[in-house]
């Protein structure tokens, strides 16, 4: 044994590194296993965090927070027939539960396919219920659908998104990057109760005068924020496909129109900036304007002569033209360009219409541009160049997400100008044609369009755009609203008339009256008769 | 000394092999709690975002309107139905350290506190549409 005595220590030696090196690798694993298990048993543990609910797109909600979009899960269900025990009992139990017609459930299970669709975009109690019928032979394929749960109200403003979740149209489009970046919802100006107010006025007026489309628009003058946006054949947008008499065309934005004598804001605004009037001048009237062969005429009879603040009031296009032609082509063009209204709007939603401006701006054309013919711009351009003129004269972009500040825009108009804007809008109201825009205790100012409108023959005498531009409280106006009628036919109330006094005026006047209190405008004590006012005091 | 050290550390390889085991297993059991935790959690959200969605379509103002309209006896509130800070009388001034204040429970009934004078009433703008008022000079802000 002692014959290799250095062979002998060598192995000594190594087993005795051998196991020093074993003892050391336990003892770090055995500190370690003490380490976790008793000194830091409460360590930090993994945290249970689910999968976002949600297929990518986050939330729209109302500047109140009330829901206007959201991706639901869903569930299409299929089967495999061959599993079934009895196929006609399993397709009456399907349809029962799916709503799927029970004919062609019946049909597909006896085609002889292997796998057929039973129903598609189930909600997650259909597909517990569709669970708890307890058929073999069920399949499950989980997706996201988008669901809009104010339907009609919001379809034209919020749009649509494809079945891969990338926005189509409206604000699904415009702020697609936005709502699929977002981790939170995503706030609109829109306030769900002030777009249904608006939505329901506009559909009945629009019914009654049975017109064949209608529109609407809210916004803050101040901020620019749209706060209700409606066009009328609107869409269901959680079906599939259009019913009938449906339209995707958002008329706000997608159409140009020859708005007519609501363009005489602008006219009036110009004179008033350039002082080329005193509102209290006389305006020869009594005879058409004549350019040629071409003449400008009124409606109705306004006698020999008007002050310039009636011609505004009772909307007189002969004189709102001589008033024109004193600013002349160039600063007119200049004028309207500032405004926004020659170019195309820029904003959230992506289908805006280009205006459609006279190719050559003489003489004839500044005449009716200034009483809103000749030019055509979409009721969304006109809104933002209107409030611009009444909220101090600081030219305000409107935007559809919520901001609680006022916009410092351009200067387009003195404050000077701008208050007295504000007076004729309320003259138009209390003396002129837009008396039926009133609503006691709010002041309202505005301006009534009556457009003729342009067919293959010229202008027809019976086919009208009817339009209104509601401001209030009109001293210091918060909101514009504008209402619009596309062919109203007058009725048995309106003595056969469908001008704007009887069509857009009531209408903005009743949803004033709606919203007014809605959006927090506290009436005006000044803006009541005795009579009103002996209702309204306690 | 080395057949004491071969089983010191064959003991200590047996129970590290158990207790890693241990720590194996329940690492395992609580990796399948988070997954049902996550599942449970994921599943309980796809609810809220329904029921969310339910919700804001049941408490739409179109289906409010149509309720109020077919069960209540109510209508929209006229503008002349609302009334402004404005509008209400003033408070009457009686400072909260008047003794006659202070002790009015205890007092008996003669004299009678002198009620407080009630505001002169808010003056009412006469507009008689015959009368060509509005005008531009009477403006607010003007």
């Amino acid at each position: 044994m002692d014959s290799h005595p250095e062979a002998t220590q060598l192995v000594k030696s190594r087993i005795s590194i051998a196991a020093f090196l074993s003892a050391a690798a336990f003892a770090i694993i055995g500190a370690r296993l003490v380490d976790l298990t008793i000194l830091n048993a409460d360590g930090p543990a993994q945290i249970a965090v689910a999968q976002p609910a949600n297929g990518g797109r986050a939330d729209l909600v109302d500047r109140n927070g009330v829901l206007i979009a959201r991706d639901l899960p869903v569930s299409d269900l299929y089967a495999t027939p061959a599993s079934f025990w009895d196929s006609s009992e399993a397709a009456t139990a399907l349809s029962g539960v799916t709503g799927t017609s029970e004919e062609r459930l019946r049909e597909v299970f006896t085609s002889g396919r292997n796998y057929v669709l039973v129903a598609r975009a189930l909600t997650p109690d259909k597909r517990a219920e569709v669970m708890s019928l307890g058929l073999p032979g069920l399949v499950f394929e989980d997706g996201f659908k988008r669901y809009y749960p104010s339907g009609r109200s919001v379809s034209h403003v919020v749009g649509q998104v494809d079945p891969d979740g990338n926005g189509v149209s409206g604000l699904e489009l415009g702020l697609n990057d936005l709502v699929r970046n977002s981790d939170e919802p995503v706030t609109l100006s829109l306030d769900m109760r002030v777009q249904f107010a608006l939505q329901y006025e506009v559909a009945q007026i629009k019914e009654s005068f049975q017109a064949i489309a209608a529109g609407g628009i809210v916004l803050d003058v101040r901020t620019g924020e749209i706060i209700a946006m409606v066009s009328l054949p609107d869409y269901e947008p959680n079906a599939r496909g259009l019913g009938p008499g449906d339209s995707v065309r958002n008329r706000m934005t997608q159409d140009v129109y020859e708005l007519g004598s609501i363009f005489k804001i602008f006219a009036f605004a110009e004179a008033v900036e350039e002082q080329t009037i005193t509102l209290d001048e006389r305006f020869v009237i009594d005879r058409p304007l004549r350019f040629g062969r071409y003449s400008i005429g009124d409606y109705g009879e306004h006698g020999h002569d008007l002050s310039a603040e009636l011609v505004f009031a009772e909307s007189s296009n002969i004189g709102t033209a001589q008033i024109g032609l004193r600013s002349g082509a160039e600063r007119q063009r200049a004028f309207l360009d500032t405004l926004g209204l020659l170019s195309p709007l820029k904003t959230e939603i992506p289908e805006m219409a280009s205006p459609l401006t006279p190719r050559q701006w003489g003489e004839i054309e500044t005449a009716t541009v200034s009483y809103g013919h000749g030019i055509s711009v979409n009721p969304l351009s006109f809104v933002a160049a209107a409030a611009s003129t009444v909220n101090g004269g600081t030219m305000v972009t409107p935007t559809f997400l919520k901001s609680s500040e006022t916009q410092h825009g351009e200067r387009v108009l003195s404050e000077r100008a701008s208050q007295i804007m504000r007076y004729l809008m309320r003259l138009a109201v209390t003396d002129g044609t837009g008396g039926k825009a009133d609503v006691p205790g709010y002041a309202v100012g505005g301006k009534t369009g009556t457009a003729e409108k342009a067919t293959a023959r010229g202008y027809s005498r019976n086919l009208q755009i009817t339009s209104f531009a509601g401001i209030f409280p009109s001293q210091d106006p918060r909101y514009l609203v504008f209402t619009m009628f596309d062919e109203p036919k007058g009725n048995k109330e309106s003595f056969g008339f469908a001008t704007a006094g009887w069509t857009a005026a009531p209408a903005t006047g009743r949803v004033i009256a709606r919203i007014a209190p809605l959006l927090g405008v506290s009436i005006d004590l000044a803006a009541l008769t005795p009579a009103e006012t002996a209702l309204a005091t306690p | 000394m080395i057949r004491t050290l071969n089983f010191a550390f064959v003991f200590l390889a047996g129970f590290t092999c158990l207790a890693v085991y241990r720590v194996a297993e329940e690492a395992r059991i609580s990796q399948a709690d988070l997954r049902s935790t996550n599942a449970a959690i994921a599943e309980e959200e796809n609810l809220l975002a329904v029921l969310g969605a339910e919700w804001a379509r049941v408490t739409q103002p179109a289906r409010i309107q149509a309720l109020a309209a077919r069960h209540l006896p109510l209508s929209d509130v006229p503008t002349t139905q609302l009334a402004s800070l404005r509008l209400l009388p003033e408070r009457a001034l009686i400072p909260a350290d008047e003794p006659a204040f202070r002790t009015a429970s205890m007092l008996i009934p003669e004299p009678a506190l002198e009620p407080a004078p009630l505001p002169a009433p808010l003056p009412v703008p006469a507009r008689d549409p015959s009368v060509p008022a509005f005008t531009l000079a009477s403006y607010p802000g003007m």
